[in-house]
């Protein structure tokens, strides 16, 4: 039997304290294999970032477990995960090659060590020759190209994006969700996408989680059946169309209630 | 490209130059009264005429700035820490001080004098709470400036506590508390000059006050020059400091 990479069992998660209570996630099952590219969509509000922090260790589950190749995540592990946020939060004051680096600092990595891993990094992600510059040298999609550089740093199985791409334009969108896949086929990493965007979603994953509205709850588990790679000419076919119009009903009824 | 775009320095010493020329040649000129603003060359010559007394006067100058300045910075900079991370505390504190901000604090040095005598103590006391609001309003905005995201970010790269403070929170207020550092050494430098022209039996502001009742033009601005070298001085190593601090927060 394969064993998922990461097991999410009967997580749920509450906020605020006593009567107050509010559900964020309601009993969430999801076992996802080794180097599949899953995609988290819902309604706003729905819990999608929450789950993410959950399985960056960020937080703990109110009950259930988050497993991560076996092992219980009861705080950030990252060597084994690696997280991408919406916005790059780079250090202001640190180069792109020095931001890179900087979680193999955090373990006391040599420099030379963390500088060599680094510019490797910045190579995939297409910044060759920036490694010196600083954050606000850099436009919004060079700076999540650096955030996406240091997520791989350690070589994380798993990777966490939280609507990374959420703050840029539709062309640098477009443009990383390419490079992000190539650097996925190079790198087989599991990813765990969490998006708004139902394009993205269907675009880029293997699979495509959706969950309802508060509570969060898996409402749907549609499994993405276009080839690879994928190319833009897809986003216009019948079988794209379909698979966005399974998510959008979901979508539709959860945001009218 | 123009000129001084190309040549940033030198066009900043023919600045200097320029105006110190113009210090020089337009009283002897006839162009400013002689008792307004004498030549540069007999400010200095009185300075060096009389530079037992200008120096003389020094250690006492001195003595009140760098206490008053321990006081601005270590008080002023610690508070302005604590209550920059709680934000009840800037609810509560800042519409306070930044009115009182707006207060003359120079009709208090009278009161002072009386409290603390004609010595040091009341160049000390005047100088403190003259410098002290500004120095830590720039020390809680340097605080405000910290973002939650990068420590959550530096959290989920496995930052222990420690690490957060040491590569998050310290490089990212430094630059805030070298602002305030500048903004405090600059004021206390005003507030001691001040208040010891207002009333003092030593010190340089006294002799500056001093001379300029017996109508010693010379003597007057022998003191600014020496003023200005102060404060000089003080931006030169806060220069260093500022130097020092960037390559902290690049090779921390």
């Amino acid at each position: 039997m394969t064993r998922a990479l990461v097991a999410i069992r009967g997580v749920s998660q509450r906020f605020g304290a006593d009567g107050a209570d509010v559900v964020a996630l309601d009993s969430i099952d999801l076992e996802i294999p080794d180097g599949q590219f899953v995609a988290v969509v819902g309604p706003s509000g729905c819990g999608k970032s929450t789950l993410l922090s959950l399985v960056a260790g960020l937080r703990l589950p109110s009950s259930g477990t988050v497993l991560c190749d076996g092992e219980p995540i009861t705080a950030p592990m990252p060597r084994k995960v690696g997280m991408i946020f919406q916005e790059a939060n780079l250090l202001p004051w640190l180069s792109a090659v020095d931001n890179v680096a900087f979680p193999l600092k955090l373990r006391r990595v040599a420099k030379a060590e963390r500088l060599l891993a680094a510019r490797r990094m910045l190579e995939l992600t297409g910044l060759a020759g920036f490694e010196d510059r600083l954050p606000h040298q850099l436009s919004g999609g060079m700076k999540q190209r650096v955030a996406i550089a240091r997520g791989l740093v350690q070589n994380p199985a798993v990777l966490l994006m939280d609507e990374p791409f959420a703050s840029l334009d539709e062309q640098t969108r477009m443009v990383l969700g390419d490079e992000l896949l190539r650097i996925w086929s190079e790198t087989r990493k599991t990813v765990l996408f969490v998006t708004h965007s139902l394009n993205e979603a269907v675009y880029l994953a293997d699979r495509v989680v959706v969950l309802s509205a508060r509570p969060g709850r898996v409402v749907d588990d549609v499994s993405v059946d276009l080839p690879r790679p994928r190319s833009f000419a897809m986003t216009g076919g019948e079988r794209f169309g379909a698979l966005k119009d399974r998510i959008w009903q979901h979508i539709k009824s959860a945001e009218r209630r | 490209m123009t000129w001084p775009e190309r040549h940033p320095r030198l066009s900043q010493a023919v600045l200097y130059l320029g105006i110190l020329a113009a210090w020089e040649i337009l009283p002897r000129a006839g162009l400013v009264p002689r008792l307004f603003v004498p030549p540069l060359s007999e400010a200095l010559g009185a300075l060096v005429a009389d530079h037992r007394e200008y120096l003389g006067s020094l250690p006492t100058t001195f003595g009140e700035i760098l206490v008053s300045y321990v006081i601005v910075c270590g008080g002023g900079i610690g508070l302005g820490q604590l209550v920059g991370s709680s934000a009840t505390a800037q609810r509560m504190l800042l519409p306070v001080l930044r009115s009182a901000y707006a207060v003359p604090l120079v009709v208090l040095y009278p009161v002072m004098m009386v409290w603390f005598g004609l010595g040091s103590q009341s160049k000390i006391a005047f100088a403190s709470i003259y410098a002290f609001i500004p120095t830590m309003l720039t020390a809680v905005a340097g605080v405000g400036a910290l973002s939650p995201a990068l420590a959550e970010t530096a959290r989920a790269f496995g930052a222990t506590r420690a690490q957060q403070i040491l590569y998050i929170a310290l490089p990212a207020s430094l630059p805030s508390i070298v602002a305030a550092l500048r903004l405090g050494g600059a004021l206390v430098i005003v507030g001691v000059i001040v208040a010891q022209m207002l009333g003092a039996a030593e010190g340089l502001g006294f002799l500056i006050t001093r001379h300029r009742t017996l109508l010693n033009s010379p003597g007057v601005y022998a003191g600014i020059v020496l003023v200005l070298l102060i404060t000089g001085l003080h931006e030169l190593l806060l220069r260093g400091l500022e130097r020092k601090v960037a390559a902290y927060r690049q090779g921390a």
